[in-house]
């Protein structure tokens, strides 16, 4: 499988279920990215299911205390001006958590999926025009500037006793600081390596042949099976969708 | 025919410009590998793992015939992230991009000052004219006394005088006080994912006494600081100070004023006047206010040649932020002083000055604890040496 073929699948995947499909639909995405999971991934399915519960908890949490615990209604319920439950408030939570848990999962299985391969190697197999594999290195260098600012930050804070290592309300009171000093150590970095790095070395230019992929075709290997496969599940789920009655 | 150029003078003499105007004149080189003073500017940070970092740099075809610059097997370290390694490693791994890439030339701007003896004798074995393993090299460093054979040399004179400094007038006034002793017990460390640095590590640190950190380039000399300061958290084991229990790293750092290698790691705030009031605030309780009373702080700043508190600190040229960066160890205000590679990117007649305060800071009765590969900088202050290596700290003399 390639890239190209994992993305595209994992793109019809989350597009399917943001369509807003019945419940046969959901099924069949479930089942779609159950089989993609095993066959594809394997045993590192459970790290992406893992992930996403990592990401989505929190927000159920938040969500069940805001909906379920103080709005006690759904919003169709509020819109409605109906009395509503807390069970449909439930529901409502449910869904959008679970929609948040699926696609998270599907893009954390495209990961892991390549995690043999480094970022630049992953975005040079890419079938993208070069400008937007470069945009693709920068944002990824641009996440990295800002965990090193972070990181800069942090030592910072604590070595001047403004911050602890630990949760304390110390962190909570000063934690504006860190905001701070975190935007200055990444404006620093970044104008240091565009001042004088980069207009020296041209590492841009150097960063477009890395790029650069030799193989030119778009899918190959297992993407000949996946891709129908997905876009037969799309058909099914679009037309149970225009065509109610039929199923 | 290759060309070799030493761009030597004191700071502020436009050293660093002098290199840039050279590399951007076109007959210099065509293309040029820059590695900057710091780590941030040394590396692409175009990358997130090393493999990638190498990738980048790496020419295509894979080999251009040139000896490759590999003191350390970065293809082994290849999943990590380059801002873990530590700055004369990362310094290293610049080297090696550029010994496997098609630059014809390379430009290094006191970097090689971070770098481990055996490394740094690497490194200018590697750009020694005699050797041609490179064809092209200009370089900045402090630690290399013009003439060098086969080098050319652009002496530049001195420039403005307006960073002038004096690390000695920061400790004049100041009084004996005596630290309290600083004990490690057990002491284990183990980075998250990583290798492990310290195992079982006991040792006391006296007050009125100068330890310098050795080790190899990536043996923990930092880490340790960072652990003494609370940023990093020992694996198991306790510190002690004055023989009460020390947790820095649940409870906040209350007696270690740190200098980081990089000054810019170590900034609260966007001006002096900002950062110090942070300070003030923080230790309010450990030491005395007149130790960061604005006058005297004014006073100092002043000595280390920066002239208003309310200066935009990352305006100020790199090695006046370096002398900056000492105010705060040197001010007294905390009975434990450590530098993190202090000396670097100094001229030296500064760093004798501050070789010289260092010394006077110990005599007083203050704990120093300081890193530096610079061996003429350390032997003019009396110090114990602790050996960092195999997991362990040894002191040696």
């Amino acid at each position: 499988m390639t890239p190209n073929g994992a993305i595209a699948v994992a793109v019809m995947m989350i597009a399917l279920l943001l369509s807003g499909p019945g419940p046969g639909g959901v099924a069949i995405l479930l089942v779609l990215g159950l089989a993609f999971a095993v066959i594809e991934v394997r045993s590192a399915s459970l790290i992406a299911l893992r992930r996403a519960a990592t990401v989505v908890l929190p927000l159920a949490a938040f969500m069940v205390l805001v909906w379920v615990g103080i709005v006690g209604r759904a919003p169709s319920e509020i819109a409605a001006d109906m009395p509503g439950t807390r069970a449909a408030a439930l529901l409502h939570v449910a869904l959008i958590c679970g929609r948040l848990f699926f696609i998270v999962a599907v893009i954390q299985l495209v990961v892991l999926r390549f995690a043999h391969l480094t970022p630049l190697q992953f975005i040079r197999a890419l079938s993208l025009p070069a400008g937007a594999k470069r945009l693709l290195v920068l944002t990824l260098s641009l996440i990295e500037t800002l965990r090193h600012a972070i990181d800069r930050a942090h030592v910072a804070l604590i070595a001047a006793g403004t911050l602890t290592r630990r949760f304390s309300l110390r962190n909570v009171i000063h934690s504006w600081r860190l905001v701070q000093a975190v935007w200055l150590s990444a404006v620093t970095i970044a104008l240091g390596r565009m001042r004088d790095k980069w207009p020296v070395e041209n590492t841009l230019d150097l960063l477009d042949r890395a790029l650069e992929n030799s193989n030119r075709r778009l899918f190959a290997g297992n993407d000949r099976i996946w891709l129908p496969i997905t876009m037969g599940a799309a058909a099914v789920i679009l037309l149970a969708d225009l065509f109610p009655g039929a199923s | 025919m290759g060309r070799r150029e030493l761009i030597a003078g004191p700071n502020f003499s436009g050293r660093s410009a002098a290199m840039l105007a050279l590399l951007r004149d076109g007959q210099f080189a065509r293309e040029c590998f820059y590695v900057g003073p710091y780590a941030e500017a040394a590396l692409s940070g175009l990358s997130s793992i090393i493999a990638d970092e190498i990738e980048i740099y790496r020419a295509k075809p894979a080999s251009v015939g040139r000896a490759i610059f590999a003191p350390n097997d970065f293809e082994l370290l290849g999943r990590r992230e380059p801002q873990t390694l530590s700055g004369g490693e990362q310094v290293l791994l610049a080297l090696h991009c550029f010994s496997l890439s098609s630059y014809g030339a390379v430009a290094i701007d006191t970097a090689l000052e971070q770098l481990d003896p055996a490394n740094r004798d690497a490194a200018l074995g590697y750009l020694d004219p005699r050797k041609k393993l490179v064809a092209t090299v200009a370089l900045i460093d402090n630690r290399l006394p013009p003439p060098l054979l086969g080098w050319d040399c652009l002496e530049l004179t001195p420039g403005t005088k307006d960073f002038d400094c004096d690390p000695g007038g920061v400790v004049s006034d100041l009084s004996q006080w005596k630290a309290p002793a600083l004990a490690m017990r057990g002491l284990a460390f183990t980075y998250p994912r990583g290798r492990q640095i310290f195992h079982d590590v006991s040792l006391t640190l006296e007050s009125g006494t100068a330890y310098r950190l050795a080790g190899p380039n990536g043996a923990g000399k930092t880490t340790l600081l960072k652990l003494l300061v609370g940023v990093l958290a020992p694996s198991d084991g306790e510190v002690t100070l004055g023989g009460a229990r020390y947790r820095p790293w649940r409870d906040g750092n209350r007696a270690i004023a740190l200098a980081t290698q990089n000054p810019d790691h170590q900034w609260c705030g966007a001006t002096l006047a900002e950062d110090l009031a942070r300070r003030r605030a923080a230790f309010a309780r450990e030491t005395h206010p007149e130790f960061l009373a604005e006058q005297r702080i004014a006073r100092l700043a002043r000595s280390l040649g920066v002239h208003s508190l309310d200066a935009h600190l990352y305006e100020l040229p790199l090695a006046a932020r370096k002398r900056l960066s000492w105010l705060w160890p040197l001010c007294g205000a905390l009975p434990w002083v450590m530098l993190d590679e202090p000396s670097i990117g100094q001229d030296l007649s500064t760093r004798l000055r501050l070789a010289a305060a260092i010394a006077r800071l110990t005599a007083l009765g203050y704990g120093v604890l300081f890193v530096t590969h610079d061996d003429d900088f350390a032997g003019r202050i009396p110090h114990r040496v602790l050996a960092i290596g195999e997991r362990t700290i040894r002191a040696t003399s």
